[in-house]
């Protein structure tokens, strides 16, 4: 598995790695304001660059029992896709208001990039980084 | 030693003392015979989809896969044997020109299970999958073959198109079909308030809808189906997500590779909107910490047969699944009162946790389906311990 072509830029290019992690996951358990657009939540900003469909791979890793997936995604080539953690179920739900962690991993270079929405308290509030490269 | 039997979702698992394949009919008298002489229970196995232990038994387990095929076309009346997988049955019943009425949300079935539990679509005018029954052939628990139609016993072909397999097994079923049909289907992404908004005319202006609500979320997927050429305008507050037309057969069910346990009860359909309502505000209030999965939310015509759940009543159904890894029963459990508070009857395959006193009042003809089923099966050889708490009562209880 290639896993970096960090200096691709122009079109065709695959940017980015093919292995990402977060280590800082936590679904806000409440929500304020019109759902969907206001649902407190984690999204994985997914970004494929290249001129290849990303087979996209989502482990979840827990603080109290084994890894769970894994979840399958696809992001077609030199598309965007966002994924709401909360949204994920095949193989299960993850659990909202638990903290965890994921290992992100592509066929073709991604970049991801990690957001979360936290409406607990009031309709905005949001912290977006960078996932981790590998 | 037997290998253990599990269910499709995985979770009903155990080990019967025989699993016993027979080749014929005179094969599964003597063994329905035998059994009855030595005081043995018998359950028959499908696709294992249901989730309530239907077919659990220590003693005997039976597969009626060798008993396969076509016994007779007349009209749209076909004859054919009771082993088919329900996706087998519909290819078999369109190569002679015919089709189901509706389908359920997946194929995954046995042709018995399915009919035997009631299995339904959704849809106003259209009815369970068991109405198809017109007759039949079967083995009663004292090793007789009993052949009916509608016509020579109307009572027996009420009790038995939804008899849970007590009252005997079925060797042929006598089906009243319909010309094969093409379906256009759409699916459709809005808000769940959009849609309730406009629950009544979705359910009156298309052939089959339901929809999906996603509770973490609060969007509803709805899903419309009809012949091509003669669907409505479209929904101007929803875009529709895919589209495809083919056989019912092809569009009416749908792959699903994601395992779930489930928990789905009939309502009067007046009742459907108030009892989605208070269903919707408790998953958000308590479950959804752990609850992911979509609510299904479906019509059905009300039906004739005892133990229908559309029995005398046009039906909404509100079912609930939870991911078959995850611990269901604390969710179920919690949401059952307010299904039944609204007038709801369990699904018979699917997870509920009541027993005859709870059900003998739901079902108005209840008493003379369990007549029926004592004089088919006197000494009990097709009842289990599951089916002794939901027809008689909990073991010690008098009937």
């Amino acid at each position: 598995m290639n896993n970096s072509t960090g200096n691709a830029a122009g079109p065709g290019h695959a940017a980015g790695r093919t292995a990402w992690a977060i280590a800082g996951g936590h679904i806000p358990l409440r929500s304020t304001g019109r759902e969907p657009e206001h649902t407190s939540r984690d999204e994985l900003c997914l970004l494929n660059t290249g001129a290849e469909d990303a087979e996209v791979e989502v482990t979840l890793f827990y603080s109290d029992r084994d890894p769970v997936g894994p979840y399958r995604l696809r992001v077609s080539a030199r598309r965007v896709r966002r994924v709401r953690v909360n949204d994920l179920i095949n193989p299960e739900a993850p659990p909202l208001d638990q903290d965890y962690g994921a290992i992100v991993t592509s066929n073709v270079p991604i970049v991801l990039q990690f957001e979360r929405k936290d409406t607990s308290g009031s309709e905005n509030g949001i912290l977006t980084t960078l996932g981790l490269p590998l | 030693m037997t290998d253990a039997f599990s269910n499709w979702s995985g979770s009903l698992r155990f080990t019967p003392a025989t699993h016993a394949r027979p080749a014929n009919e005179a094969q599964l008298q003597q063994l329905v015979r035998d059994a009855g002489a030595e005081g043995r229970t018998v359950r028959v196995h499908g696709a294992g989809h249901s989730s309530t232990p239907l077919v659990q038994t220590a003693d005997i387990l039976v597969s009626m896969k060798a008993f396969k095929g076509v016994v007779r076309q007349e009209g749209d009346i076909l004859t054919v044997r009771s082993g088919m997988m329900l996706k087998e049955a519909n290819q078999t019943f369109l190569e002679h020109g015919l089709a189901l009425e509706n389908l359920g949300d997946v194929d995954l079935q046995a042709l018995a299970g399915a009919i035997g539990t009631g299995t339904h679509g959704t849809g106003r005018n259209l009815r369970i999958l068991s109405n198809h029954l017109v007759g039949g052939r079967l083995v009663n628990g004292q090793g007789e073959i009993v052949e009916f139609t509608l016509e020579t016993d109307p009572e027996l072909t009420l009790a038995a198109r939804v008899a849970l397999g007590a009252l005997g097994i079925f060797t042929e079923y006598r089906l009243q079909l319909v010309p094969a049909f093409q379906l256009h289907r759409q699916e459709w992404c809005t808000h769940i308030e959009d849609c309730m908004a406009h629950l009544d005319a979705l359910i009156a202006n298309h052939r089959n809808f339901d929809f999906y609500w996603y509770p973490r979320s609060d969007e509803a997927k709805l899903r419309t189906l009809n012949p091509p050429g003669e669907e409505p305008t479209d929904l101007p507050y929803a875009w529709c997500q895919k589209a495809k037309t083919g056989w019912s057969g092809d569009v009416i069910p749908r792959g699903r590779d994601n395992k779930f346990d489930e928990i789905e009860y009939w309502l009067p359909i007046e009742n459907g909107p108030a009892c989605f309502a208070e269903v919707r505000e408790r998953i958000k209030a308590v479950h959804r910490k752990t609850v992911g999965w979509r609510v299904l939310y479906r019509t059905v015509a009300g039906d004739e047969a005892f133990l229908s759940g559309a029995h005398g009543r046009d039906s909404a159904t509100v079912s609930m699944h939870h991911n078959a890894s995850l611990p269901h029963e604390a969710f179920f459990r919690d949401m059952e009162p307010i299904l039944l508070r609204h007038g709801g009857r369990p699904h018979w395959g699917k997870k509920h946790y009541q027993n005859a006193e709870g059900l003998r009042p739901l079902y108005p003809q209840w008493e003379r389906f369990q007549r029926i089923r004592r004089a088919m099966d006197p000494n009990g050889v097709f009842l289990n311990p599951h089916l002794h708490d939901l027809f008689e009562g909990p073991a010690g209880a008098t009937p």
